[in-house]
């Protein structure tokens, strides 16, 4: 008996979103090294990354679903991470997009995130998503509201205690309308 | 294209040992809650304690091995968690068990143990891993102590500073003499 996991790759016009790899690794230490990632969690250190890396893998085992690494197609190099995510204590699933120091101002988090969300409704059977946005973040929400999303209240994560603003993505229903 | 992550299952007189599921997370949050977690890096919070529970996922994709559940065969219980794990600050693979509460005292973690370092040999040629183990910690002492490991010279100090012993398993050649 054995347990067997399969993470699709996807792509878009400019992007490719695939599993994360080892070598993904020194990127995504160096990006949630630093400040700009009070937002999301960060700033870790080295230790803490390497076990969000392999978090952001373990995901898609608990839950079908999880968030990829977003590759520059053009030169291969990774920009960002994005996809569903749901954490134990998260409200329910959401979107998630993140994109990596001198990466920002291209529309590359709208386009992974339009890829992501497309799959959560058509692959993963979802219905509606929501994204969890810290409400100093103004770069993420001009990014949501890009994607259609409205803001719809609060969250309060109930251990931790921080704070975040929920935006409602168009539901599967509406997108296909 | 996909990026596929296969996980077997081990059997002992006594344990199986598969792949993580979701429905493990709670016994496992309540044991790194608890004060038994402290030698490794807890007690922590249920946030904490689903990082680290995705991440035990993740290390099979990031890795190619990984961390069992420990399901009692008798009852289906999940006793504990054990396998090999090469964290990335960690100078190589060691090889890693924990005991839920009130599973301790029966050599299910010794069982567990023997089965996950056969494999590691066999199935990865891992041969004379190491555990690290803090001073304190005296039932994971003394079973590395049983599993034929000697103490090296000189401790390790994780990133947030907990200072842990390194043990060494016996190669292959030695354990078979």
């Amino acid at each position: 008996m054995t347990f067997r996991l399969e993470i699709p790759t996807l792509e878009t016009q400019r992007l490719r979103l695939r599993a994360p790899r080892p070598d993904d690794f020194e990127t995504f230490a160096t990006f949630f090294a630093a400040p700009r990632t009070e937002y999301i969690g960060g700033p870790k250190n080295r230790s803490d990354s390497w076990w969000e890396l392999a978090g952001t893998l373990g995901m898609w085992a608990f839950r079908g679903f999880g968030m990829w690494m977003v590759e520059e197609k053009a030169t291969g190099a990774v920009i960002g991470r994005v996809g569903p995510w749901a954490p134990d204590g998260w409200p329910e699933p959401e979107i998630g997009w993140s994109l990596f120091e001198g990466r920002e101002g291209r529309g590359y988090a709208t386009e992974a995130a339009l890829e992501a969300r497309d799959w959560a409704y058509r692959t993963a059977g979802w219905t509606t998503a929501i994204s969890l946005i810290a409400p100093q973040n103004a770069a993420s929400k001009a990014v949501a509201t890009r994607l259609g999303c409205a803001p719809e209240g609060r969250f309060v994560h109930p251990e931790e205690g921080w704070e975040a603003e929920i935006w409602r993505h168009p539901s599967a229903a509406e997108l296909s309308a | 294209m996909t990026t596929t992550v296969v996980i077997p299952t081990l059997e002992t007189e006594r344990l199986i040992l598969r792949a993580l599921r979701l429905d493990d997370f709670e016994p496992l949050a309540a044991f790194y809650a608890g004060p038994r977690a402290r030698f490794i890096g807890g007690p922590m919070t249920r946030q904490q304690a689903w990082t680290k529970f995705q991440s035990f996922l993740g290390m099979w994709a990031l890795r190619g091995y990984g961390m069992f559940a420990l399901e009692e065969r008798a009852t289906g219980s999940l006793v504990g968690r054990a396998g090999l794990q090469w964290h990335e600050q960690t100078p190589e693979p060691e090889m890693a068990w924990s005991l839920l509460d009130g599973f301790e005292g029966r050599g299910y973690a010794a069982e567990a143990a023997v089965a996950a370092r056969d494999h590691a040999f066999e199935a990865h040629g891992i041969d004379a891993p190491i555990s690290l183990i803090d001073a304190a910690n005296a039932p994971s002492l003394a079973l590395a102590r049983r599993l034929g490991c000697v103490r090296e010279a000189g401790d390790f100090t994780y990133a947030d500073g907990h200072v842990v012993q390194v043990w060494r398993h016996p190669a292959r050649a030695t354990a078979a003499a």
